[in-house]
């Protein structure tokens, strides 16, 4: 099995065989990015492997900086700066800043020039009703000018397409014949749902990623075939589930955004094997932690995301926010005085001030090195030699009149709360109640920052899992294939409906299984829905709808799911308002091979005893006398109380005072508060 | 007026002694509780759009949150929502006046209180605010508030958006501080007073229980709040988020020289007639590190529901120097505590019942934007902020389906959204709100999917961006097509003069108009052109339109104002178009990169005879054809712009 996830400075190639991990890293080189992809594949012998499942941020990168290929858009006359509009809405720093600019429009960096979006006369209703007939003859003339452009792809989104979809379906067929044989996007394809922006958002993005990915795809499937890989080669989209790669660049726009759901879906998938069920997912980067969830064993998903602010895409994707708080963070000092932390980073390069590479402001790293944490010699499997009097004079050189100790203890106490504040918003938005919740600490350096978030947060546990640096790489190994198809429909849900959305739901699972072909392991069908109740204008996604098919009998039964699930997350149930399906959604499940964690060989349980103690400048004030521990001389079931440190070859993890540890049966280390003790 | 009294010294020179003497806690447990307070409000937010059921509120983001301090540290407002800056400004104010008069002695745990009068709270009726007292052990600890627009509040105009309304008696059911809830329990006689004198009172029914929910949630939070970090640094926090909110503004400010300047802007007429102009005249006085804007010498108020408050102009204040000189820290209630306003009473941002009536009072305040905008250009040199799009320009329409229900299309069809200035930063964006505002934009199918309209363009218009190194963002024009007889309310109050104005050498962005179209013998849906001829059969509604032609004209046109006649019966098939004035331009228009002007021209955004008259620039091609083929003609530009410096006068 292999898992590539290419990211802008590197390309992490993981490769599980017969249980044992091997890894590798290869620099990414932007302009030609499946050179890395193959010279990973080549070190680690892909000949023979079952899987190679892709991640990528390419595609990404590629829109964040605007290289991008020449593409045209065409709409419903009239409406073509839609796309310079976006949702109007500024974000906090737009709020009363005159200097503001949407990142996406005209006067900034538009992703579509406006000379290249170009309106078409034809015009559907809400309801269907064809108000204007399309104008061929103008429409022609329309792509006769995209053609003399030389457009590389064409995006096509027209009002109300996803009632009916036959303008969109002919001028597509007219785009091919003025054209020729260029990718075309047209939104009732890609985005059937209502809300034009950001249904041409989305088509526009899918667009871009056929055009990036179609032709690095067919090259990699081709040179890993030369490199005798004969399995399956799959991507990952923005919830890290799988496709074959054809089908992936059918439905573009669903990878744009791939690789930090891997973390989520291998905390789900080590979460089943040990009993953790809902699990706060914290991966701990350079520059910033990744938090996103899991609950009841499933990745909480959202049905949109944005790229940039505004810059919508209607996807599934893992639900993921950013705290600017990782391990290149810079600790800076405010103008009211306050000690920050991030959003600047130092990150790779020239990286904290102790990597010795020039970097001179202080970082959370330098932090963590100062306070004991990490061993200068021992830092990346010793090849970095840590430099202590960098740290040092990159924290003495802050503009402030703390003395130096509580500099550096509060950027770790600073970095720590940043992150607990983002956990504690996070479970606030899911009416959780953080006590249930474990937290799934990776990243390589999420092991030495987030047990000391517990007491902040008040979490239950914190689980450090086994390989923490290459969780999320790992989790491109943990993850089915799903295939899926939506549509929206305005339909109250009621006896004289539900025919409709039974045969809407027939309709998409015979596409999906034309689409996937025959099929070969366990497949589940799950259908949901995204409802509302009549009046609203926002939809609850992802409804379940009970098993069996939707009928006049069984109707109630669904509108009861949606009022059920209404009351789950909002509190209150307004059982007398009828409900109104808008878009219903099949997915198809099928299983892929997996990677697990083996289970650790058992211990005698006992409470170990430490190595050697080292002084740790405590978080709080006091100096603490740590218990030191080598992660690979644990055993399952061993205990040690905090405070802690486990160092391993890649990674430190810190117990805190108050705290207990003990070894679970994959070799994770589970972090809990001292029983009936006080947490310091 | 202001919160609490500014700390003499300045909040980075604290030691921590002095800090934890001052606000009870440590700065970095002040630092994470203000910033919690911030998410505890979006999150207030987001639940209420996502579960309304009114558009104004799920499509609009008509509402605000705010969380503030008890009585006894004077109400200081910490952290507020990113959406209607005119609320958020008001707040403070608003709760304050809402529980005293009430009586803060008679408040209990699970009360909620509301009120709406514009006098009392700002902004207009329909906007109420709620308020829940929250305690702690016994304590008043804090408010937690929602302002929310609802979709009705009865008078004579259904939705109530109108710039003709003459008594607050037409405009409005009023309601003065009074209990929805008492220590949780509902008061049915509240309810049934408020529900009973307005439209769509299933409607607004449950967005109230929503919001009523949602002020439970920011009670939980800002509870859990106290018991993790204890209550003396709670309050600590607001007050220091406050104190950094005002000790930001004051050191903007006192990096500008020492001076007096002055900036007007106009408010076209009043629903009453043309004759009367509404100027807001500000004079700025500026020494060290504060301000007294002095607004005296203002118009008197208007006769109709144009006007706005004191809160308003106050608010209004506060965001125009948030955009001078704090552009990017959060708004708290600190931002207005350097500077003084001078302010008599009943002019047309400090009317006064019963017959200075207020509803469209963000237009009213937006003047005082803009004319102090105008009145720091010269001292602020580069970091000078041209006009905006000035009015909202809003369009009203209502009516009965044949099966007798009444519908309303309120904000979502005139011109309400239109572009910004240019800064130093660039060109301004096309597509924004005025200044004073931040909005989610309906999405256009969803328009058209609960009103009975087509909108058939929403594109900007060539030529219309004020001129400049940096240019304004482009007029918008947006036609809608009717499917049911309506009667329709017109609001453009800002067409007189340009409101779009330069700096910096940057020209004027052009002005806007309204026409109406009576339905055509022809079937079918109306695609309107954008060409001149297009308007030859069109009614004019506002702006200055030429009278042969009903082109939009400054040289030849006679002034026609929105309220001529104040309400447009009209049948199927009528359309309505509005052009939003344009942004103003920053910098000299010679000066801008010729590459820019062929880029425009490219575009759309100028066309090849505006570049030659606005630019100097010469461009050749054919820009709608061959897009790409189109360039400049740099010895033909060379000659005309020195031309054109050479002789100012022809600018």
């Amino acid at each position: 099995m292999f898992g590539v996830d290419v990211g802008g400075t590197f390309t992490d190639v993981v490769a599980v065989r017969d249980g044992v991990i091997e890894v590798t890293k290869v620099p990414t080189d932007a302009s030609s990015p499946q050179a890395a992809v193959l010279e990973g594949a080549a070190r680690l012998d892909v000949a023979g492997a079952q899987v190679f499942n892709h991640a990528s941020t390419h595609g990404l990168n590629a829109i964040i900086t605007r290289r991008l290929p020449k593409v045209g858009f065409l709409t419903t006359e009239g409406h073509r700066d839609m796309l310079d509009a976006g949702r109007a809405w500024r974000p906090f720093d737009g709020q009363t800043n005159p200097h503001w600019r949407r990142s996406f429009g005209d006067a900034a960096r538009p992703l579509v020039p406006r000379y290249l979006r170009r309106g078409v006369r034809e015009r559907i209703s809400h309801d269907g009703t064809e108000l204007i007939g399309l104008d061929e003859q103008q429409a022609r003339h329309e792509l006769a000018v995209l053609s003399r452009c030389g457009v590389a792809g064409v995006a096509i989104c027209l009002l109300h397409s996803y009632v009916d979809p036959a303008h969109e379906q002919r001028l597509l067929a007219l785009a091919r014949e003025v054209l020729g044989d260029i990718p075309v996007s047209i939104s009732s394809a890609v985005s059937p749902l209502a809300k034009e922006y950001v249904r041409a958002s989305t088509t526009v993005i899918d667009v871009f990623m056929r055009l990036i990915y179609t032709g690095y795809a067919t090259e990699l499937d081709a040179k890993l075939g030369d490199l005798g890989f004969a399995g399956a080669f799959n991507f990952a989209d923005c919830a890290a589930t799988l496709m074959p790669w054809q089908h992936a660049l059918d439905q573009a726009h669903r990878i744009v955004f791939a690789g930090p759901a891997g973390g989520t879906m291998a905390s789900a998938r080590l979460g089943r094997a040990t009993g953790e069920t809902n699990v706060v997912c914290c991966d701990v980067g350079g520059t910033s932690t990744d938090v996103s969830l899991v609950l009841d064993g499933a990745p909480v998903l959202n049905t949109t995301f944005e790229l940039e602010h505004d810059m919508v895409i209607n996807a599934l994707s893992a639900e993921v926010t950013s705290v600017g708080a990782g391990g290149g963070s810079i600790v800076a000092v405010a103008p009211s005085g306050s000690l920050v932390v991030g959003p600047a980073s130092a990150g790779a390069n020239p990286g904290p001030a102790c990597y010795g590479r020039g970097g001179t402001a202080p970082t959370v790293t330098d932090a963590c090195l100062l306070m004991g944490i990490l061993d200068p010699d021992g830092f990346a499997g010793g090849e970095i030699k840590l430099d202590i009097d960098a740290a040092r004079s990159a924290f003495e050189g802050l503009d402030t009149p703390l003395p130096f100790e509580e500099r550096v203890r509060s950027a770790y106490r600073i970095a720590v709360s940043n992150i607990g504040e983002e956990i504690t918003n996070i479970a606030i938005r899911h009416g959780l109640d953080p006590r249930e919740l474990t937290l799934m600490a990776y990243g390589a350096a999420g092991p030495m920052l987030l047990a000391a978030t517990m007491d902040d947060v008040g979490l239950g546990r914190v689980v450090v899992p086994p390989h923490p640096g290459l969780f999320s790489a790992l989790g491109l190994l943990s993850t089915d294939f799903v295939h899926l198809e939506s549509r929206s429909k305005y339909l109250v849900l009621s006896e004289d409906t539900a025919d409709e959305v039974e045969t809407i739901y027939i309709d998409l699972e015979r596409r999906l299984r034309e689409r996937v072909g025959e099929i070969s392991g366990a497949v589940t069908v799950r259908r949901t829905f995204d409802g509302r109740l009549l009046g609203q204008t926002w939809e609850m996604p992802f409804v379940h709808v009970p098993d069996g098919a939707v009928t006049p009998a069984s109707v109630p039964a669904v509108v009861t799911s949606f009022h059920d699930e209404y009351e789950r997350r909002f509190g209150q149930r307004f059982a007398d308002l009828p409900v109104q399906g808008v878009t219903y959604r099949v997915e198809l499940i099928i299983e892929a091979p997996k990677y697990d964690h083996p289970e650790l060989a058992p211990g005698a349980g006992q409470e170990l005893e430490p190595s050697r103690i080292v002084e740790l400048m405590g978080p709080a004030g006091a100096p603490l006398a740590a218990g030191l521990y080598q992660r690979d001389t644990l055993a399952a079931g061993d205990r040690l109380t905090g405070p802690a440190v486990v160092r391993e070859a890649l990674s430190t993890t810190v117990v805190m005072p108050g705290q207990v540890a003990r070894i679970g049966s994959r070799g994770e280390i589970i972090v809990e508060p001292e029983p009936n003790g006080s947490a310091a | 007026m202001t919160d609490v009294t500014t700390p003499d010294a300045r909040l980075r020179g604290l030691d921590d002694n002095a800090f934890r003497s001052r606000y009870g806690c440590d700065r970095f447990t002040a630092t994470v509780i203000s910033n919690r307070f911030r998410y505890i409000v979006e999150h207030l937010c987001a639940d209420l759009l996502h579960n309304a059921f009114s558009p104004v509120l799920r499509e609009w983001y008509d509402f605000a949150t705010t969380i503030c301090g008890p009585p006894e540290i004077g109400y200081p407002t910490p952290a507020v929502s990113n959406s209607l800056v005119v609320f958020i400004g008001t707040m403070t104010d608003a709760v304050k006046n809402l529980v005293e008069e009430y009586g803060i002695d008679r408040l209990q745990e699970g009360d909620v209180l509301i009120g709406n009068d514009p006098y009392r709270y700002g902004t207009h009726v329909n906007d109420v605010v709620f308020v829940r007292p929250v305690f702690d052990d016994g304590a008043l600890i804090g408010f937690v508030n929602f302002k929310a627009h609802q979709l009705d509040m009865g008078g004579v105009v259904p939705g109530g958006f109108s710039g003709t309304k003459r008594n607050v008696y037409e405009n409005g059911l009023v309601l003065p501080p009074r209990p929805l809830y008492l220590a949780g329990e509902p008061v049915q006689e509240t309810w049934s007073l408020l529900l009973e004198n307005i439209r769509f009172a299933d409607l607004v029914a449950l967005d109230m229980q929503t919001i009523c929910r949602g002020l439970e949630l920011g009670e939980r939070l800002l509870k859990e709040s106290v018991a993790r970090y204890g209550l003396e640094a709670m309050l600590g926090a607001m007050r220091y988020a406050t104190d950094a909110g005002a000790e930001r503004m004051a050191d903007a400010i006192e990096e500008l020289p020492d001076g007096d300047w002055e900036g007007e802007a106009l408010l076209d007429c009043d629903g009453v007639d043309d004759l009367e102009e509404y100027v807001v005249r500000a004079r700025v006085i500026k020494r060290g590190r504060n301000v007294e804007v002095d607004l005296s010498g203002s118009s008197r108020q208007a006769r109709t529901s144009v006007n706005g408050t004191v809160l308003d102009a106050k608010t209004a204040v506060a965001v125009a120097f948030k955009y001078l000189f704090d552009p990017h820290g959060t708004f708290t209630s600190g931002a207005i505590r350097p500077i003084d306003i001078l302010l008599p009473e009943q002019t047309v941002m400090s009317a006064l019942p019963p017959n200075g009536v207020v509803f469209l009072f963000w237009d009213a305040t937006n003047l005082i934007v803009s004319a102090i905008l105008q009145a720091f250009a010269a001292p602020l040199g580069r970091l000078a902020v041209a006009g905006d799009m000035g009015s909202t320009n809003l369009h009203n329409a209502s009516g009965f389906y044949e099966d007798g229900t009444q519908w309303v299309s309120a904000i979502e069809c005139g011109g309400e959204h239109g572009p910004w200035g240019a800064t130093h930063a660039g060109d301004g964006d096309s597509y924004t709100f005025h200044f004073q505002l931040n909005n989610l934009d309906p999405a256009l199918e969803s328009i058209e999917s609960s009103s009975p309209v087509i909108i058939t363009r929403r594109e900007y218009v060539p030529d219309t961006s004020g001129p400049g190194e940096n240019r304004g963002g482009a007029a918008v024009l947006k036609d809608s097509y009717w499917l049911e007889p309506a009667e329709h309310h017109s609001m453009a109050l800002r067409f007189k003069r340009p409101s779009g104005f330069g700096v910096q050498g940057g020209g004027e962005g052009m002005n806007g108009g309204v026409w109406l179209w009576a339905p055509s013998s022809e079937p079918g849906v109306r695609l309107i052109s954008v060409e001149p001829e297009a308007y030859h059969d069109a009614t004019p509604v506002s702006g200055w339109l030429d009278p042969e032609t009903n082109e939009l004209s400054r040289e030849t046109g006679a002034y026609k104002f929105f309220a001529d006649p104040p309400v447009h019966n009209t049948e199927v098939g009528a359309s309505f178009r509005y052009v939003t004035n344009a942004g103003g331009g920053w910098g000299d228009p010679l000066d801008r990169d010729p590459a820019r002007v062929r880029d425009d021209v490219r575009d759309g955004y100028v066309t090849i005879g505006g570049a030659a008259r606005d630019y100097g620039v010469v461009v050749v091609g054919d820009p709608d054809e061959y897009p790409e083929d189109v360039a400049v003609d740099v010895g033909a530009t060379a000659e005309l712009r020195a031309s054109l410096r050479g002789e100012p006068s022809a600018r």
